[in-house]
């Protein structure tokens, strides 16, 4: 069975069913409070329709996507999901600290491959995330995780379609991971 | 561990099988309004004075009369053991109680039809039944019961017989009317009224 | 009655402490359960490491279970939730285009936080892009912007699409999840590796 025991190698990670129901307590928690769900892409959307509201506000007022985003009263980083997202990071933090995973800046790759074409490929893979992510109304957290929680069917369709496609395309990037 | 997991699972599955079989208790339930259209269209709603003046006077325990006046003209007058559910809180959910009530036929009645006729729609709407209106309302209550009119001699038989019982209801209305003008014996019989329905509707709470 | 913020119960000001704490949440079971790491998350498309599986499916269940008893308690208000709408035809190519990302990338949003709070290279890397993704998205918005709108259903549920209630699709989610669960195990088992050497 799964061993939790501290390895001097091996990390220690919660038991994943423990985790998952946490999880899922929480989503239902941030519903009952909120009545949204969780969101973690939203935040960088929020990101980059500031900055470039920032750098070259006409430009950002005359498209039609940004425009959506920006309103009079107050920065588009004046979010929920930012600060929510912000949350994240300070929550891994903690955990990271906890359980001894806060080492020095490293990348983390499959031996087989230099650290290059990790880097290059993670690039890519969060180019491409950021893109579908906005004509998905959302990432796995957001869309696929929250949006099932609360019965959505985009949100099923997300997870679904997701996770599908991972596991078609899998054997064509083998080499990265195995 | 593997015990654990397959309590786990177990549980898991019980829970989620269980929000198949929670039943929604409706705070309201409603007609649809086809029923309804028909309901208002039907004529068989309306008792008559005659007949509530009978369910007085046998004192059928399935009478249930509403008073949808409000409650200054309810102290002036009313009729014997009525409840008085002004129309303007006929929705609201204390005075539901009185509604439903298993074995009860509710009879509304004001001064005249109207504002009881708007009750019973308003009632039925909630999906209420075995509810009634008395025709003609108090109106008609005083012109045939306080004061009946003798038929003239060229009205048929039954015609008299009605005024024969009439005028002996006039008796036990007249008579009675002194007997409970306070509104402490109409408010005892209530509350046993309201102990009734929360006995018969368990539950959604 | 829930949700307590759209309802009044708790005001909007504490809207902002109450995402960072609910995030700070998020991050730290994310970290803890082992989602700070790219080559935990792909496991689950190989077959090596089942913690996405595991973790999300659980969670799933948990949140769907929890919510209709909360409904039946009338502890909340599902009328008031937010429903995630549905844009059919954009949401599944987007979903796609999800698909590779996480498969070369190795992450999504929420976990590339908590990669990059323990020091992953990789992990700001992918936000990084996660942020030109977008920035590109946005800029050639007027090219798609039509086929970004199309398809749009409305925000609805399961059972709006499909009349069946939900308490069935909470069920059959769960019986299904927790089959998988099973299943893997005794995969796991059987090719012990997967059992240390696969956690990283």
């Amino acid at each position: 069975m799964m061993e939790n025991t501290i390895n001097n190698n091996k990390p220690h990670y919660i038991n994943p069913y423990l985790g998952g129901v946490l999880l899922g307590l929480l989503v239902l928690l941030t519903v009952y409070i909120t009545g949204r769900g969780l969101g973690a892409s939203g935040a960088i959307k929020s990101t980059v329709v500031t900055t470039t509201e920032t750098i070259a506000p006409s430009h950002a007022e005359n498209n039609s996507y940004y425009n959506r985003f920006l309103s009079d009263d107050h920065s588009p980083m004046n979010n929920w999901l930012v600060f929510e997202s912000l949350g994240i990071f300070f929550g891994g933090l903690l955990s990271g600290i906890i359980f001894g995973r806060v080492k020095k800046i490293r990348i983390e790759r499959n031996p087989k491959i230099s650290g290059k074409t990790r880097l290059i490929v993670a690039l890519l893979g969060g180019v491409l995330f950021g893109i579908g992510s906005q004509f998905g109304r959302g990432c796995t957290s957001g869309a696929a995780l929250s949006g099932s929680a609360t019965f959505s069917f985009g949100g099923v369709i997300v997870m679904l379609v997701i996770f599908g496609t991972g596991y078609v395309i899998a054997w064509m990037f083998k080499k990265l991971w195995i | 561990m593997n015990r654990n997991y397959i309590f786990l699972t177990l549980l898991m599955v019980v829970l989620a099988a269980g929000t198949i079989f929670l039943k929604e208790e409706p705070e309201y339930q409603q007609i649809n309004a086809e029923d309804l259209l028909y309901d208002v269209i039907q004529p068989t709603r309306y008792v008559t004075t005659d007949q509530i003046a009978k369910m007085i006077i046998n004192k059928d325990p399935t009478l249930e009369l509403i008073d949808v006046r409000d409650s200054k003209s309810f102290e002036k007058f009313s009729l014997n053991n009525a409840i008085n559910v002004p129309l303007d809180s006929l929705i609201l959910p204390d005075y539901q109680e009185y509604f439903g009530i298993p074995g009860t036929k509710v009879v509304f009645y004001s001064n005249d039809d109207i504002l009881a006729d708007q009750s019973w729609v308003i009632a039925r709407r909630l999906g209420f039944k075995d509810m009634y209106v008395m025709k003609g309302g108090l109106n008609k209550w005083v012109e045939t019961i306080i004061k009946p009119q003798e038929p003239p001699e060229t009205a048929p038989e039954t015609a008299f017989e009605q005024y024969q019982f009439r005028k002996g209801a006039q008796i036990f209305f007249t008579g009675s009317k002194i007997e409970a003008p306070g509104s402490s014996t109409k408010k005892e019989k209530v509350t046993v009224r309201r102990k009734k329905k929360t006995t018969a509707a368990s539950g959604g709470c | 009655m829930g949700p307590l913020i759209p309802n009044g119960i708790i005001t909007g000001d504490w809207n902002f402490v109450i995402a960072i704490l609910i995030g700070i949440a998020f991050g730290f079971l994310l970290e803890a359960s082992g989602f700070s790491s790219s080559r935990n998350i792909v496991g689950v498309f190989y077959g090596y490491n089942f913690v996405v599986l595991r973790v999300f499916f659980t969670a799933v269940i948990v949140a769907m279970v929890g919510l209709l008893y909360f409904d039946y308690f009338g502890w909340i208000d599902l009328s008031k939730i937010f429903i995630l709408p549905t844009y059919l035809a954009p949401m599944i190519a987007g979903s796609v285009i999800m698909g590779f990302g996480f498969i070369l990338g190795g992450f999504c949003p929420g976990t590339s936080f908590t990669a990059i709070a323990i020091g992953k290279l990789d992990g700001l890397v992918f936000t990084i892009g996660l942020y030109l993704g977008i920035f590109l998205f946005s800029e050639g918005f007027p090219l798609y912007e039509n086929f970004y709108n199309s398809g749009y259903m409305g925000n609805v549920t399961l059972t709006d699409v499909t009349g069946i209630a939900a308490p069935w699709f909470a069920f059959a989610f769960t019986f299904i999840a927790l089959a998988a669960f099973w299943v893997t195990m005794i995969i796991e088992k059987r090719v012990r590796k997967n059992i240390k050497e696969y956690k990283f």
